[in-house]
């Protein structure tokens, strides 16, 4: 690593979003009693991702629909091909069953929104400009992928046996993909800040903006102590999944920075698209697997998108796809 | 007052598997349930439910005997290897016989 880089990870590892998820690590190592009520961890999430989709519908009205088109459908493409080389992987690889191969190949095509927002705010930390507008890529990346993944475990489910009888049928689990709260809310949202603009902006920027940190860095405490209680499933998965989980989120972090290159973004926003590329989901594609695949095996997907890719790239990846764009880009921002 | 002999069946399961299962007992002629929202520790190891995605449910039903037996039967095949579930019958008594 260049100097350069070893400074980013430092920065990054010291910005309140990492620390507050280590901290919640630590929690559950040194078995405190801290535990979040689940309406809170539910509430933390709708503030974040209106907060996100709100800021971005803004940004998309002030630099206008011409500018963002073109890199949204690249990211909402490749959001939704990820499964199509990794689901193979997987299987030729990893030997896993198809329907457990389609579930975690449609995790790493999604992506996390936790995971983007620690990434603005590290570019915020180290002075890189990024296109406001990119929480629009963060909302048509979320989808593509977890119903490219559900195509594909049901396909093969109807070849091996019929036991999709209490699988949700692929209508309902296309409305869970397009319409689930994640979803819903960050497509919402963003209309939102869109047609109120600037002056809406104005109006809730105490609300939105000046809290915003410190609400990440209370969820992130929260997101440390549920990923910290499932470092014990790690044994269960396998050495494959492990490197599977590091190893995946750098190849599509690479290309995400190169797509973002290719489609006119800035340095920091080829940084971002390299982060959503490299994510993997962990609140929306669980819970539309669960449904949809009830037949593949949740400790798969569940430990190495949030025990293993998650805290990952929050700490080590984000630094990482910022070196990428930097080397792309000549080291001129 | 008169007693009538039902069933009531008692589910234990993951929270995402609600609808799913919900929508089995009306099939199976519940004519309703009760849910709530419990936690414990079981085959499948401890069911933390700190986030939705691992919260737990439990769900009541008051059936006659011939729907319990179909509740259950249906639980056996096709639920119980897929999701994280317990389920038995008890047996009860209650006062209005039509309305379950």
């Amino acid at each position: 690593m260049t100097p350069d880089l070893l400074e980013a990870v430092r920065a990054n590892l010291l910005t309140p979003a990492a620390l507050f998820f280590l901290l919640g690590v630590l929690a559950t190592v040194v078995k405190s009693d801290l535990r979040f009520p689940e309406p809170l961890y539910v509430g933390l999430t709708i503030y974040l991702l209106c907060a996100i989709g709100f800021k971005g519908g803004v940004a998309i009205a002030e630099a206008g629909l011409g500018e963002v088109w073109l890199p949204g459908l690249a990211a909402a493409v490749v959001g939704g091909a990820i499964p199509l080389w990794t689901y193979p992987v997987l299987r030729g690889l990893g030997r896993f069953k198809p329907v457990d191969a389609a579930a975690i190949a449609g995790h790493y095509g999604s992506v996390s929104a936790v995971t983007f927002i620690a990434a603005t705010t590290f570019l915020g930390t180290i002075g890189v400009f990024y296109e406001g507008y990119a929480a629009a890529f963060l909302a048509v990346m979320e989808s593509p992928a977890i119903i490219v993944g559900i195509l594909l475990g049901k396909a093969a489910m109807d070849r091996t046996d019929g036991g999709a009888v209490v699988a949700d049928p692929i209508g309902r689990a296309l409305r869970e993909a397009l319409f689930g709260k994640s979803v819903f809310l960050l497509l919402g949202t963003l209309l939102v800040g869109f047609l109120s603009g600037t002056a809406g902006m104005q109006a809730t920027a105490g609300f939105f903006v000046t809290p915003f940190q410190g609400i990440l860095a209370l969820f992130l405490l929260e997101l440390g102590t549920v990923a910290g209680r499932r470092l014990g499933d790690l044994r269960r998965v396998g050495l494959f999944l492990l490197g599977f989980g590091v190893v995946v989120p750098l190849i599509h972090g690479a290309l995400g920075v190169g797509l973002g290159y290719l489609t006119g973004l800035s340095l920091g926003g080829a940084t971002l698209m390299g982060v959503l590329s490299a994510s993997a989901s962990y609140i929306a594609a669980p819970a539309a697997m669960r449904l949809s695949l009830p037949d593949a095996n949740p400790t798969y997907y569940l430990t190495s998108s949030l025990a293993i890719t998650f805290p990952f790239n929050i700490t080590i990846g984000i630094p990482l796809y910022y070196g990428m764009a930097l080397a792309l880009y000549g080291g001129q921002p | 007052m008169t007693r009538y002999p039902m069933k009531l069946v008692t589910i234990v399961t993951e929270a995402l598997a609600r609808d799913h299962v919900t929508r089995a007992l009306r099939e199976l002629g519940a004519s309703g349930y009760t849910l709530f929202e419990v936690e414990g520790e079981g085959a499948r190891g401890s069911r933390i439910a700190d986030i939705e995605e691992f919260a737990n449910i439990q769900i009541e039903v008051v059936v006659p005997p011939e729907a319990a037996e179909r509740i259950l039967d249906r639980l056996h095949r096709d639920f119980f290897p897929r999701y994280a579930m317990i389920a038995f019958e008890s047996d009860i008594r209650v006062l209005r016989s039509d309305k379950f």
